[in-house]
């Protein structure tokens, strides 16, 4: 691990420390290193000795925001590290009176993008056995040698369309803000199935939800979806049905994205968190810009004292379905 | 299981004629929980009503489905003969088998299969259906009419004569509004002022009625007998208590503006009443031309007022009153023909529009009373009518009739003939329309013993030459192109709705034409009302209209506000939603959605972990609540539901309909 690495986590640890050891928070919600090196998970610290583990790396992509939903219950205040769209999704479930701002202090940390498992393994051929990352580069230690690859080509999809690395709302910055990015490749994915015929999006999305088996991790992920009781799991009335068939996935997914129009922070945790690689992401992003082509551009999240389009009526809203 | 009836309507033919209803009845024996089926030529009628009835009492039915029109017509009825067989109102459910069926269908074959449908529909929403109370609301006894012009004038005066408070928000500093701007009245020729003054003096003076002028209504909230309403009083820079309406402050004041209420063609003093019979009496000061507001400098009119009422400090005022009924009466303005290049409007004094040349006759006016040339202050010898300027013109202007401009053009023509009697007009028309009472008897008067040359066709260009306009038309009686050398053109400019209709109309909740002309809630039989409840209107803000039907208008609007404010208790609505706040996340999204403002936050207290816990979740207010079901929407989880048309009864009848085939 590089030494400026570990420079950064001391950093970190040393301004959460004095918080979590003076009482000013219950509990701090960051990252700790997992089973292998390439996964980092989220650690729940409420000591000296459970700082000692908090890790700051090139894999830290889970979102930690969601997890304030449970904690506050237990806690009565809670410190949560963020990154840019661990800070979006914290502004979601403010706006969504999930959370209450004064139980809460954000730390936020400029995002460098996390790196992808998958794609390391692939370009690195043989077994990686670690990483080092200097100047953009990502070297690939494996038992044959060492490889470089760019590490933007390297990173998560969710990373990759990134405009705000930067948390938007924070209480105390631990790094210095590194400012926003351009995504001119953010819809193109979008752009690519709005221009299929109907025919061939439907196809091209029923083989996608085929292989949904329905185990809701991107509900669980999603700091958009905060109901009590989701609609699939209602007996009265049942809308989803329990059979495992294309109609039924549709639905699912279908009024999930529907449930995420004007909300959805853009965070990807839907698809990374997805265990057979559902492009779900695209479908958020086509009402991401659906909303922004009918009702201006807005990006949900960034400012929790602007009402998302969807709750708002102005007078030159657009009527979409009598101007034609 | 529900015991259920199913009836079903013939309407004559209008439904048997294309559903079989014998195919229909048998088929509804055959639903879940159907225990009786029937049929009658007019179940709306006394008898029809009655063998709903006696079938609730005979068959111990506890729902009922009516296969009939559109609940808009007849569920009120159906509603009111089940509660009189001791049936909960709200366990009768309406097929519409007529408007969504019999009427849009020509073949039997379709009909029939797609009406049971409709009916298995009702049936399983039926089953669902609970009994419902509706709650019962007070009624504000204050009436508030918006515009203070004739239409306004008339339903605040019906209204406080029947012994309910009126306050008449106008947001000119006079009442009067476009009736004072007239000289004569047609057909009979009495003069504007002198039928209309009685009338603003007879509303300033009533103990009912509250005039608020120089006024504007800001907000209103709230509901039928109960509009919380925020008036802004303008600042007059006068007070109105001490003013004495003496004049001297207009008299001394040096600054000059043109004047609205002469159209422009002349000036006005910058501390002002727009004219002399204004109601209140009280000047305003215009604050863009004045020269103290301008340059701090002057002061005269301060200096001058003999009861010391100028007060340069006035604050706009906002005023918050809770009426019961809302009238609008907000009127019409005139198109600017400029768009009509060819007419040359704007272009040269000589060419006027119909409102213009009418404030040349008024003795007050900016000629006093003289018909003159603008331009050289002669009497003009000949004298060209257009109409339909911006009227009946699908390209350029507006598809409707005017209506007022071919009465108000043969006045005219009349009144020049009487002051100029060597005048001759010509009425370039397309058709000559004079429905009304004398109103035909009139025109004919002014054609033949009047010197007016109707002439049926259109003008195409009007140009100045020497001392007089060319004007230039066609005949298109005789085919023959017209060249007359004009003193004065006369444009019958279309009346048009207010620019800001639209707005006004959102700030109380009702809608407008493709014109921007306020929508009555029927054309026919709902001609004052609106789809908003207690919001009526009258006047030319609905269409165009002359002063006769304005007038019976506002008189009907104030019959409905009268009709309203009578009322001790409302009856409030009973299809209302409901949260269930055990699975209530508390995002209140349903809040910000409410256009009632009947979703508040309330803090629950809940058991958790041994412990409890405190939260913040959605309450309905049922006084409040509409019924729209727009919270049911923005609801993710479906935990908010609307009574009546619940997710589950809205479901079953999907299910109804998509299940079978």
């Amino acid at each position: 691990m590089a030494e400026h690495n570990l420079e950064q986590i001391e950093k970190i640890r040393e301004a959460v420390k004095q918080d979590l050891l003076g009482g000013r928070i219950d509990l701090l919600l960051g990252w700790e290193k997992g089973h292998y090196w390439w996964q980092s998970r989220p650690l729940f610290a409420q000591s000296e000795e459970d700082l000692e583990k908090l890790a700051w790396d090139s894999f830290c992509a889970v979102n930690l925001s969601r997890y304030l939903l449970e904690e506050l219950k237990e806690h009565n205040k809670v410190g949560v590290l963020v990154k840019g769209c661990d800070a979006r999704a914290f502004n979601r479930l403010l706006q969504d009176n999930m959370v209450p701002r004064d139980r809460v202090i954000l730390y936020g940390l400029p995002c460098p993008g996390m790196l992808d498992y998958d794609r390391l393994a692939a370009e690195a051929g043989s077994v990686l056995l670690s990483i080092t990352e200097e100047n953009g580069q990502v070297v690939l230690i494996t038992a044959e040698g060492e490889a470089k690859a760019d590490r933007d080509e390297m990173l998560l999809d969710k990373c990759r369309g990134c405009i705000y690395p930067d948390p938007a709302v924070y209480d105390q910055m631990l790094l210095p803000p590194q400012g926003e990015k351009e995504s001119p490749e953010r819809f193109k994915k979008v752009e690519e199935l709005e221009a299929m015929s109907a025919q061939e999006r439907f196809a091209y999305w029923e083989k996608e939800l085929s292989r949904c088996l329905r185990c809701y991790a991107c509900r669980q992920a999603c700091p958009y979806c905060s109901c009590r009781e989701c609609f699939v799991e209602q007996e009265n009335p049942r809308w989803q049905g329990r059979a495992y068939q294309p109609s039924e996935n549709f639905m699912f997914h279908l009024i999930r994205a529907y449930h995420g129009a004007g909300r959805c922070i853009d965070c990807g945790e839907c698809e990374r968190s997805c265990p057979v690689g559902i492009s779900l992401q695209e479908l958020n992003r086509k009402l991401i810009k659906d909303i922004n082509e009918l009702y201006g551009d807005y990006e949900a999240g960034l400012d929790a004292e602007l009402e998302p389009p969807l709750l708002t009526y102005r007078p030159d809203d657009p009527a979409a379905f009598s101007e034609k | 299981m529900p015991r259920t009836g199913v009836f079903i309507c013939h309407c004559g033919t209008n439904i048997a004629g294309t559903v079989d209803i014998d195919k229909a009845v048998e088929a509804s024996r055959n639903f879940p929980g159907v225990v009786h089926a029937d049929e009658y030529r007019y179940l709306c009628s006394e008898m029809g009503q009655d063998i709903i009835k006696k079938a609730i009492e005979e068959q111990d039915l506890d729902r009922v489905v009516v296969g009939t029109c559109s609940p808009r017509m007849h569920e009120a009825t159906f509603r009111k003969a089940a509660a009189e067989a001791g049936l909960n109102p709200y366990l009768l459910e309406v097929a519409n088998i007529r408007e969504h069926c019999s009427w849009v269908h020509k073949d039997m074959g379709e009909a029939t299969p797609k009406a049971i449908s409709l009916l298995r529909a009702a049936a399983a929403k039926a089953a669902l259906n609970t009994a419902l109370e509706a709650p019962r609301l007070d009624v504000e006894k204050r009436a508030l009419v918006i515009g203070g012009g004739i239409a306004g004038i008339q339903a605040a005066l019906d209204i406080a004569e029947a012994g309910y408070e009126v306050d008449i928000v106008e947001r000119e500093p006079s009442i009067g509004g476009r009736m004072a701007q007239l000289e004569k009245t047609f057909p009979t020729l009495d003069c504007s002022a002198c039928i209309l003054t009685p009338k603003m003096v007879e509303a300033a003076q009533h103990p009912n009625v509250n005039l608020l002028t120089y006024s504007e209504v800001e907000e209103v909230k709230g509901f039928v007998g109960q509009f919380d309403v925020k008036i802004k009083k303008k600042a007059r820079y006068v007070d109105s208590v001490k003013c004495t309406g003496c004049g001297i402050c207009w008299e001394k004041c040096p600054s000059k503006a043109p004047s609205e209420f002469e159209m422009g063609l002349a000036k006005r003093k910058s501390i002002y009443v727009p004219f002399a019979q204004a109601v209140p009496n009280v000047p305003v000061i215009d604050r863009d031309s004045c020269l103290y507001f301008r340059k701090g400098r002057c002061q005269i009119c301060e200096k001058e007022c003999p009861p010391q009422a100028i007060d340069y400090e006035q604050q706009d005022e906002i005023i918050e009153r809770r009426y019961g009924a809302i009238i609008m009466a907000t009127g019409f303005d005139q198109l600017d023909p400029t768009i009509y290049g060819e007419y040359g409007y704007g272009q040269h004094p000589d060419i006027l529009t119909g409102l213009e040349f009418e404030r040349l006759f008024n003795a007050s006016g900016p000629t006093g009373g003289k018909i003159v040339r603008l331009s050289d202050g002669k009497p003009p010898k000949k004298v060209v009518f257009i109409q339909c300027v911006g009227s009946r013109d699908k390209a350029r202007g507006m598809n409707y009739c005017s209506k007022i401009c071919c009465m108000y053009t043969a006045k005219q023509a009349v009144l020049l003939k009487e002051k100029v009697p060597d005048a001759k007009s010509y009425v370039f028309y397309i058709d000559v329309r004079t429905a009304g009472k004398g109103y035909e008897e009139f025109q004919r008067r002014a054609a033949e013993e009047y010197d007016v040359a109707y002439l049926r066709g259109q003008v195409g260009k009007i140009f100045p030459e020497e001392d007089h306009l060319v004007v230039r038309g066609v005949d298109s009686l005789s085919g023959r192109l017209i060249e007359i050398n004009a003193d004065m053109v006369v444009l019958a400019a279309a009346s048009i709705a207010r620019c800001d209709a639209p707005e006004v109309g959102r700030l109380v909740g009702i809608n407008s034409d493709s014109y921007n002309f306020f929508n009555e809630a029927h054309p026919k039989l709902k001609p004052v009302e609106t789809h908003t409840a207690g919001v009526f209107i009258a006047g030319a803000c609905q269409s165009p209209k002359d002063i006769p039907d304005t007038v019976s208008q506002a008189s009907a609007a104030a019959v409905k506000a009268i009709g309203l404010l009578s009322k001790d208790k409302l009856q409030g609505e009973a299809c209302t939603a409901e949260v269930n706040q055990a699975e209530c996340s508390g995002c209140l999204y349903c809040e910000a959605v409410c256009p009632y403002s009947a979703i508040s936050p309330v803090e629950i207290e809940e058991r958790y972990h041994g412990g409890t816990l405190k939260r913040t979740v959605a309450e309905v207010n049922p006084a409040l609540c509409k019924g729209c079901g727009s919270c049911t929407v923005a609801c993710r989880s479906g935990t908010i539901n609307l009574k009546g048309f619940s997710n589950e009864q809205i479901l079953a009848e999907v299910d109804a309909i998509c299940l079978q085939r």
